[in-house]
């Protein structure tokens, strides 16, 4: 059937295709432990969204975060008080302060609002993505692996996304963000700063591709530590005022 | 004076968001007015001077929401005119309660907001709270004063409420004292609600709903409910030969105009469905069933009394006070939380995706075998601490449906909201 050229052609091809992939899973975990060090988090965010370069408005969240992808969002800015929304994996709660009930939403409601809370309430690649290296380019000064992911779960905010991990580091310079319809939506990128003597993430900036003078900032004020009870990640309990402390 | 007293809420409760104390409240001041147009061919026409229908009406609200150390407050401060009245103040604590417990119990106790069920325009399960649905600009809901314990497994919660503990029945369902038994479960893509509730009114009401996501574009959710007892607003029922002078008015309140009607093991049904695009456009669509609401011979027997009274308007000896009211009275039909046991929901919204702000909506609410419709355009824009909404509402139907018959032909609203 096959000759010994052939089968050891297929196997060199097999195992470069397994070390690919891990390159990519690598990677992605890599550039993750710049944005988010920690298991179990608070995440205190303050979005701004700007237009032209005039401050259009400032949004502040609480994200606790835990294992098994659970994401708790709660809302603290004046105009937004009393929303909280939830993710468990791919499914999502939304609670209104008019109504206090838990509603159920679909990842594309979740990618509607004022600044996505998808963007703020994700913080890790690699359990949702994988793809492959597609290139090496550079983005201003800095060598990048060009890297084509694709989400491997439903209710990711983005089911494609290019992104571009420093060579020498592996921490993420820029993001390009595609929604269902495979349409750019928007394009992030990433400003490294100095926190606790580590490199770590500080601003991702996002730049409306259809508005381009539309641009969101989002700022990590700060990460802890921090592990709620498994009841808070019910959905029931989202009406609950514990949650407001 | 009144209404600076509401400023002075405002203003005294003006602390810092994050304050050492415990106190962490926001502030919202809210501005909003309705313009009404009466139909001029109501056959209401001559009572409505007794009613709410075709005034005009704003008010101004502070609303405080946050915490008091332990407590959990929602406070609104309220101004309010009516076209032709006086206007009037009002201070109400919408919620106060204080939640606590730890691990799988947790208690409350307080007034609370306790809404239920997961449709938009109708809510079979949501027996606590009773929200009224597809209201203009609503006011904050008012809590239901409780003891609540709440019981959490894994993804599953169930909840005890003894809502209104003082009372057995009062001037509403939602504030007679009843005992409710919740359960809330997720499965998969699928959540589970069920109820069970017993109160003097309505006795036994047991029921069950679900939303689920199958995929990611796509939200369906039902809702069922049986209740041993229901009621519906009906007009008094005479025969064909019955003296036209029992249809007439003895005075502002007078029982025998509009009857509360008891009604054996009825049920509602609700089924929807909602569909949102990547580019923020998302479709709405819901169809339900109240089996407490008017039936299409409740509706002919209105037509037909009102008919007679405005026949009796000027006839001698018979008392316009006595018609004026009757024909006021009977426009008490319209309260009831359905019109017709039968509606329809179309829900096209859209919301920029770029974030800009901006969001429209137009919702079509159809009630078949004569009920007619009800059209709503409206859009809002929020900025940092702004909201400005505002839209325009359209009663309409054939000749005698509900909504033809309805004093109001339309209405424009506007509201503006600024938040600390």
């Amino acid at each position: 059937m096959f000759n010994r050229k052939t089968a050891l052609f297929l196997a060199a091809l097999l195992v470069s295709a397994t070390s690919f992939a891990a390159d990519v899973k690598t990677l992605l975990k890599q550039a993750d432990e710049f944005r988010l060090n920690l298991e179990s988090a608070r995440v205190d965010t303050e979005v701004r969204v700007f237009k032209g370069e005039t401050l259009d408005k400032t949004r502040l969240y609480s994200v606790f975060i835990k294992p098994e992808r659970r994401s708790l969002v709660v809302f603290r800015s004046a105009v937004e008080r009393g929303q909280k929304m939830l993710m468990l994996g791919d499914d999502f709660w939304l609670v209104m302060p008019s109504s206090a009930r838990p509603l159920r939403i679909t990842p594309m409601q979740k990618l509607l609002g004022d600044a996505s809370t998808g963007d703020v309430a994700t913080l890790t690649w690699s359990g949702d993505y994988d793809g492959k290296i597609v290139g090496e380019e550079k983005v201003g000064d800095i060598v990048c692996y060009k890297l084509d992911i694709v989400g491997q779960r439903k209710g990711v905010s983005y089911p494609r996304i290019v992104l571009y991990v420093a060579k020498n580091g592996s921490f993420p310079v820029k993001a390009e963000l595609y929604v269902a319809s495979d349409k750019l939506a928007k394009m992030a990128e990433f400003k490294l700063g100095n926190v606790d003597g580590r490199k770590l993430v500080t601003t991702m900036t996002l730049t409306d591709h259809l508005q381009k003078d539309r641009r969101t900032e989002v700022h990590y004020l700060s990460r802890s530590a921090k592990t709620l009870s498994d009841e808070y990640y019910n959905p029931a309990f989202l009406v609950r005022a514990e949650i407001d402390n | 004076m009144k209404p600076l007293c509401i400023l002075a809420l405002g203003g005294l409760l003006t602390l810092p968001a994050q304050a050492e104390n415990g106190v962490d409240l926001t502030m919202t001041s809210r501005l909003i007015g309705e313009f009404h147009q009466i139909r001029p061919d109501s056959p209401f026409a001559a009572g409505l001077a007794r009613t709410g229908f075709g005034r005009d009406n704003g008010r101004f609200e502070e609303e405080v929401r946050g915490k008091l150390g332990s407590v959990s407050v929602l406070l609104t401060g309220s101004f309010s005119g009516q076209e032709g009245q006086n206007p009037k103040t009002r201070l109400v604590a919408n919620e106060a309660f204080i939640d606590f417990g730890s691990g799988a119990d947790r208690f409350t106790i307080g007034k609370k907001i306790l809404s239920g069920d997961v449709g938009y325009a109708f809510r079979p399960i949501d027996v606590v709270q009773r929200e009224a649905r597809m209201q203009l600009i609503p006011k904050a809901l008012e809590g239901i004063p409780n003891l609540m314990w709440e019981h959490y497994s894994g993804q599953q919660a169930w909840s005890l409420i003894i809502a209104n503990p003082d009372r057995n029945r009062g001037p509403e369902p939602n504030k007679d004292g009843s005992l409710t038994l919740r359960y809330f479960n997720r499965i998969g893509v699928t959540d589970l609600h069920g109820v069970a509730r017993y109160s003097s009114r309505y006795r036994l009401e047991a029921g069950a709903a679900f939303s689920s996501v199958p995929e990611s574009s796509l939200e369906i959710h039902g809702s069922f409910l049986v209740q041993q007892r229901g009621e519906r607003t009906v007009p008094i029922r005479l025969p064909a030969n019955a003296n036209p002078i029992l249809l007439l008015a003895r005075s502002a309140d007078d029982p025998n105009i509009m009857i509360s009607e008891s009604l054996k093991n009825p049920a509602k049904a609700l089924l929807g469905a909602t569909w949102t695009t990547d580019n923020g456009w998302s479709v709405l669509a819901e169809t339900w069933w109240d089996g407490t609401a008017p039936k299409p011979a409740d509706w002919q027997n209105l037509v037909r009394q009102t008919q007679i009274r405005n026949a009796m308007l000027g006839m001698p000896g018979i008392p316009a006070e006595g018609v004026n009211g009757a024909l006021a009275l009977s426009t008490r039909m319209f309260q009831n939380p359905s019109s017709t046991r039968r509606g329809n929901l179309l829900r096209v919204s859209w919301t920029d995706p770029a974030g800009s702000g901006w969001s429209t909506a137009l919702d079509v609410l159809q009630r078949p075998q004569g009920g007619g419709w009800i059209a709503t355009l409206s859009a809002a824009w929020v900025a940092d601490k702004l909201r400005i909404e505002g839209g325009y509402r359209r009663y309409g139907g054939s000749a005698n449906s509900v909504y033809r018959l309805l004093p109001e032909h339309q209405v424009i609203f506007a509201g503006i909201s600024l938040a600390f």
